[in-house]
């Protein structure tokens, strides 16, 4: 029961309170940290052969320069840390060990197999470079196509084949089901390999603070998880000594989501040289051993019937996770998303999957913003598009037959996973209108070359899977992601509130929106209300920011710890006002009898009781103190949803895709701060831009990262997202009925979208010259190269049409 | 990765730098506006064991209009070019290829000079120098020697200035009247390194033939490309549709551009022809606005 | 004069004289934050690429990951600290506060030294204008809309200011 029922403040557009002191410069990121006088600095001698045995590692020239302190290999560390293994339970799951420095195998480029210590930074950079290394080379495997075809190399010798997971599902009589299908398709769909890239490269700091005590400063998103593996994995590391304090962090995306080994060796080795220890990678260090995304093939057949409503889906699905199964959420993630997630909003009715999960020479690849979903909509969203093409049917059409309609909510899909509540009718219908889709339609009957450019519009119809709790983690076999997160709050002596969450954000405004939602449930002005997060030794236990779920867990968690507090100050007050504590109404600091409105007292005053502070006592049935700390479990997941709807003009020479126009409309449930959702969703349009027109982790057939800089990995810039007359945001609010808050998460919805509607645009625009769009990224050379071979190969569309729809997967 | 260790000099006269140039020969690098060796020193790519920075030879910072054209001294800041009216009056292509280069931060710094010494494949100004036939003032222990575009540019990264020289100046031979010029790019990206570029620089007599065609491309080879059998097709037209599009049709012929990932050869050469037809369509809008006026 | 080992070197940063004991290797981003403290400028690549090391030298924009410290002594360095006062955001930075122009903030310095360059030279842009100006400083959080919206918003408080 809330206290509070107006929400002066969920759903306001309020400034961040973050905004002033970053603007200033003032933001203390991990490399800005103080540094204590005696600092050692932390530099990694990395492998530059995807698969090799160690032979020797000679450190005598690199400890004659001047400042180094120390240099070790990996045999130092056997006994400073156990072997990393994140601790995944599924079937047919094999456990590819890694330890964190190194010893007998590299398995990728960038593996680290020294490090140097020293007193600069500098030095350290001398340092590396004269560690003489000697390396025995092994066959190396570098794609996934290489990673699953007969008698390729393999990265683990226990993983047979580089598999090291698989999955499969079939729903009830799915064979059949399958085969009876009236109209079939078949494509093949690829994602290459992104990197998050956040503007911050990683670093850490591992400070003794006196005994066995360290505290351990990380740009991280996790700092619980990481000072439990921490703790797990550092020989003499007790957990209860060991404080995660995070700094501010230049961005996540997931990507700092991760236990790293950097993070294990600094803490190792602060114990070890009782010193503080500090490490910070490069930008070159950042694309190659940050964890990567995507690299993943679809192979897809589907079944549909004269209406284009899905009757079947068959999916088979490779993702590569690299050399090594990453921490804390494993080489399955991906897998297990992409292979689950692709359902959507669609009712589609039977389903199989086989997943793989691949091991090859590559650095690991991890969690990063929308794991899998932007892939396995691009997909999903490519099936409605050629549903659409091979009957004939407007695409945007299709998609409104096949979704779960407000009348089935909330909707249990053939995974068995439930849609608590969603707009996605809703949704379409206004993106139709608002979008300018079926003007375009209108303006493009036929041929879509004009002026030189093809045009096309494209559809990206998404859920997204939000505040997963628990039980969702279970379902997924990941033991070491706990799924809740905690709440403490504290009314101060002075009537100030004091709000720790087990959260880590890193530029999601969560000092404002958490203060939001506590001052909504407390009856204080946000003003009053200061919130803490990352750092171990004040914020309860708790899962970390991630995966589109702080509003919705930390919110929940808040909005717990809120009304236990803001019971405790009505029965307070009752008391001192003699009235029961249902007549007693919370607002601005003060607790006011609701029938007799002049009758009040402040929350200063009920403070002087419950910290036996001045004259008056306590009432017998209430104890000391005005804070409480709860922890919350969504119940496994809540469903946001959106749909995007982009223009693009293709050069039909240069094959330079310009955004012409940008509809969204999203409904991420209650809004806390419609002004930081909309920066989320531009922050994801953008790197779904740059994820199907630009970025891509490229290795060459050794297995060497050949773009490992900002000048090779693009990013994109403020020329290529859309600009402001373009882009169109509307708003749906589906309150979730499943969190606490009726929040859902939006932290990734924007890159869903994106990428799925800007492959679809582009397949739109030139799938009507016989392109086949299967596949991102598209640079203009390739997209060139699409239309070109269109142009020489069928000079009569229409028998491609004919051809393609006979074509097997590609 | 933090730079290597380096011994810094900061002579004020060019005669310093050249004895300090003949001191360390090949262990030595120049350092002016650095926008393009300090990345390589900070990849630790570069370790020079010296490096000789010019910044503070006052005698290098010039601009100069000569009656033969136009001189930028090493110091000549890529900014200060762009700005320049009087690189816009004599030498219009250089001035349109500047904006391409990075941003105002890099521009703001980076010198002219610079840029054409490290003789990136992709660098804009290579592609100017190529099609003006510019002239290339080397300077060392030996004394000074001139260059010309097509002696200067010898492959990737690689020019003629020998250990022990440093590129004192470069000459743009002066433009006609009636000159115009413009610039264009292809990327991966609206704005970033080029994937191909075209330079083209036309000159007409008052009736609208063109008496000069200068056109050459980055991206199309491991140096700039001069595309002279395109400049033959159009000399002495008036840039007329059929004369254009024979132009661009031979302009990639015997050219074997360098793929890689970032874009394949035959996109390079696909996408040549049209960008020599979209710089001297903005020629000619060029030409046509200055007769407005 | 040369050396490679330590030498002294005089920077003014911010108004201020610093004298300091360096490496003629020290990056003026590293001088910047690790010699004299002023930890708003960032590393974001040390490639030039990124922007976030932007600073002005002599009122001009610079990727002081690209110089060192040593190189540019006889210049005036300007960093993010300048802008405000204690008491106030400079008009820039709050127009970067009411258009949410930041997320994680760690791009914004160097995205702010642009911005004042910019507006300096170009005090009513246009969004075009504004886009072109800001494609060298990358960001990862905002996607730009509402940078090239904060900018624009600045141009036109900075404009009223003037006017009155």
């Amino acid at each position: 029961m809330t206290t509070h029922q107006s929400n002066d403040f969920v759903g306001q557009r309020f400034p961040r309170r973050e905004d002033q002191y970053l603007l200033r410069g003032e933001g203390l990121y991990l490399d800005d940290l103080a540094e204590p006088h005696n600092t050692l600095h932390l530099a990694f001698v990395l492998s530059p052969h995807a698969h090799a045995r160690i032979l020797s590692i000679d450190v005598s020239e690199a400890l004659e320069v001047p400042g180094v302190v120390a240099v070790l290999t990996g045999e130092d560390f056997v006994s400073l840390i156990k072997p990393i293994r994140p601790n995944i339970e599924m079937p047919t799951y094999l456990y590819t060990d890694r330890l964190a420095l190194a010893l007998d195998v590299v398995r990728f480029v960038g593996e680290q197999v020294a490090v140097v210590l020293a007193e600069s930074k500098y030095a350290a950079h001398d340092a590396i470079e004269l560690v003489q290394v000697e390396y025995e080379l092994m066959p190396a495997v570098v794609s996934l196509e290489q990673a699953i075809s007969e008698g390729s190399p393999v990265v683990h010798e226990h993983v047979a084949g580089n598999i090291a997971f698989r999955g499969e599902f079939a729903s009830d009589d799915f064979a059949t089901k399958h085969a009876a299908g009236k109209y079939r398709l078949r494509e093949r769909f690829r994602h290459g390999r992104v990197s998050g890239s956040a503007m911050e490269p990683r670093g850490c700091m591992a400070v003794p603070i006196r005994g066995e005590e360290i505290t351990f400063y990380t740009s991280t998103q996790i700092p619980h998880i990481v000072r439990t593996e921490i703790a797990k994995h550092v020989i003499g590391c007790s957990e209860s000594a060991l404080r995660v304090v995070v700094p501010e962090v230049g961005g996540g995306f997931g990507v700092k989501a991760q236990l790293y080994t950097e993070e294990l060796i600094s803490v190792a080795l602060c114990l070890k040289y009782r010193r503080p220890i500090k490490w910070v990678q490069d930008r070159r260090e950042d694309l190659l051993t940050n964890t990567h995304a995507r690299d993943h093939i679809y192979e897809m057949e589907a079944t549909f019937d004269e209406r284009g409503v899905l009757t079947s889906l068959e999916l088979e699905l490779y993702t590569n996770i690299g050399a090594y199964s990453s921490s804390p959420f494993g080489g399955t993630i991906e897998t297990t998303g992409g292979a689950r997630q692709i359902v959507g909003p669609y009712k589609l009715p039977n389903y199989a999957y086989r997943c793989y999960a691949v091991t090859t020479n590559t650095c690991a690849s991890g969690v990063y913003r929308g794991v899998a979903q932007p892939a396995c909509f691009m997909a999903m969203e490519g099936i409605m598009d050629r549903i659409a093409r091979q009957l004939n049917i407007d695409p945007l059409e299709v998609r409104l037959r096949n979704i779960v309609l407000p009348g089935d909510m909330p909707w249990v899909n053939v995974l068995g996973v439930r849609y608590d509540t969603g707009s996605y009718q809703k949704c379409l219908e206004l993106a139709r209108e608002r979008s300018g889709y079926e003007d375009f339609r209108r303006r493009f009957p036929g041929s879509r070359l004009k002026d030189g450019k093809y045009h096309g519009i494209g559809i990206g119809n998404m859920v997204e899977l939000t505040g997963t709790g628990a039980p969702g983690w279970r379902v997924r076999g990941l033991q070491a992601v706990s799924g809740i997160d905690g709440a403490t709050i504290r009314v101060e002596p002075t009537g100030k509130v004091s709000v720790f969450v087990s959260q880590a954000n890193a530029g999601q405004g969560h000092f404002t929106t958490f203060a939001q939602i506590a001052a909504d449930h407390i009856g204080v002005r946000p003003e009053a209300v200061t919130v803490y997060e990352g750092d171990t030794a004040s914020t309860p236990f708790g899962t970390g920011t991630f995966a589109s779920r702080s509003a919705i867990t930390g919110g929940g968690a808040v909005i717990q710890a809120a009304e236990k507090v803001s019971n405790k100050i009505r029965r307070l007050a009752a008391h001192e006002l003699q009235v029961e504590p249902n007549d007693i109404v919370l607002q601005d600091g003060r607790a006011r009898v609701a029938s007799d409105p002049s009758r009040f007292v402040d929350f200063e005053k009920l403070c002087l009781l419950a910290y036996s502070l001045g004259k008056g006592a306590l009432p017998p049935t209430e104890v000391y103190g005005l804070e409480a700390t709860e922890y919350y479990d969504p119940p496994v997941v809540t469903v946001a949803n959106a749909v995007h709807i982009i223009e693009v003009a293709i050069d039909a020479i240069d094959g330079r895709v310009a955004i012409e126009n940008y509809y969204v409309v999203h409904d991420c449930g209650k809004v806390i701060n419609p002004m930081i959702v909309d920066g989320q969703i531009h922050g994801g349009i953008a790197q779904g831009v740059g994820e199907v027109l630009m970025e891509e982790i490229v290795y060459d057939e050794h297995g060497q990262l050949i773009n490992a800089s900002l000048l090779d990995y693009l990013l994109p810039t403020a020329l290529d997202v859309p600009d402001l007359s373009t882009l169109t945001i509307d708003h749906v609010e589906t309150p979730s009925i499943d969190s606490l808050g009726g929040f859902k998460g939006v932290g990734e919805g924007g890159i869903i979208g994106s990428v799925a509607a800007l492959t679809s645009a582009i397949y739109d625009a030139l799938e009507g010259i016989g392109a086949n769009v299967n596949s991102v990224p598209l640079r203009p050379s390739h997209i060139a190269s699409l239309i070109r071979a269109a142009r020489q190969s069928a000079p009569d569309p229409e028998a491609t049409r004919a051809k393609q729809e006979l074509t097997a997967a590609h | 990765m933090k730079p290597a260790k380096f011994e810094y000099h900061a002579p004020k006269t060019l005669d310093e730098a050249v004895n300090l140039l003949g001191r360390y020969g090949e262990d030595a690098r120049i350092l002016a506006g650095g926008q393009s060796l300090v990345p390589l020193l900070n990849f630790r790519i570069f370790q020079p064991q010296a490096l000789i920075s010019i910044n503070h030879c006052a005698e290098l910072a010039y601009l100069r209009v000569e009656p033969d054209g136009l001189v930028c001294g090493a110091l000549t800041r890529q900014a200060e070019a762009e700005q320049s009216a009087d690189v816009q009056d004599t030498c219009p292509l250089l001035s349109a290829a500047l904006p391409w280069i990075g941003g105002v931060s890099n521009r703001n710094r980076g010198t002219v000079c610079g840029s054409l010494a490290h003789a990136d494949p992709l660098a804009e100004l290579t592609a100017v120098a190529m099609a003006l036939d510019a002239r290339f003032s080397i300077v060392g222990t030996k004394g000074r020697r001139q260059a010309s575009a097509a002696e200067f540019f010898l492959g990737d990264l690689t020019t003629c200035i020998e250990p022990g020289e440093m590129l004192e100046a470069v000459h743009f031979p002066r433009s006609g009247k009636n000159a115009s010029a413009a610039f264009v790019e292809v990327g991966n990206r609206w704005h970033g390194f080029a994937v191909v570029g075209v330079g083209a620089h036309v000159e007409c007599d008052d009736v609208g033939v063109f008496q000069t065609v200068r056109l050459s491309a980055i991206g199309v080879g491991s140096t700039p490309v001069r595309l002279t059998e395109s400049e033959k097709i159009l000399q002495g037209t008036r840039g007329e549709t059929q004369a254009l599009q024979e132009a661009c049709n031979v302009a990639a012929v015997d050219l074997d551009p360098p793929g890689g990932f970032h874009a394949d050869s035959a996109y390079k050469s696909g996408v040549l022809g049209t960008l020599v037809e979209r710089a001297l369509n903005e020629t000619q809008a060029l030409r046509l606005q200055k007769e407005a006026r | 004069m040369s050396s490679i080992e330590t030498t002294t070197v005089e920077l003014v940063v911010n108004g201020k004289r610093y004298k300091r004991q360096i490496e003629p290797r020290l990056l003026l981003a590293d001088f910047l934050r690790h010699e004299i403290g002023l930890k708003g400028t960032h590393i974001g690549c040390a490639h030039g690429v990124c922007g976030a090391c932007t600073v002005q030298i002599d009122d001009k924009t610079a990727r002081s990951c690209l110089h060192f410290a040593i190189d540019v002594q006889n210049s005036e360095i300007k960093t993010v600290e300048s802008l405000a006062t204690p008491e106030k955001l400079h008009p820039i930075q709050q127009a970067f506060h009411e258009s949410h122009a930041l997320q994680c903030g760690f791009c914004t310095p160097g995205i702010l030294m642009t911005t004042e360059e910019f507006l300096r030279g170009n005090p009513n842009p246009d969004d075009d204008e504004i886009r072109k100006a800001l494609c060298n400083n990358m960001c990862r959080c905002t996607g730009y809309v509402n940078i090239v919206k904060a900018v624009g918003l600045a141009a036109t408080s900075m404009s009223a200011a003037e006017n009155e």
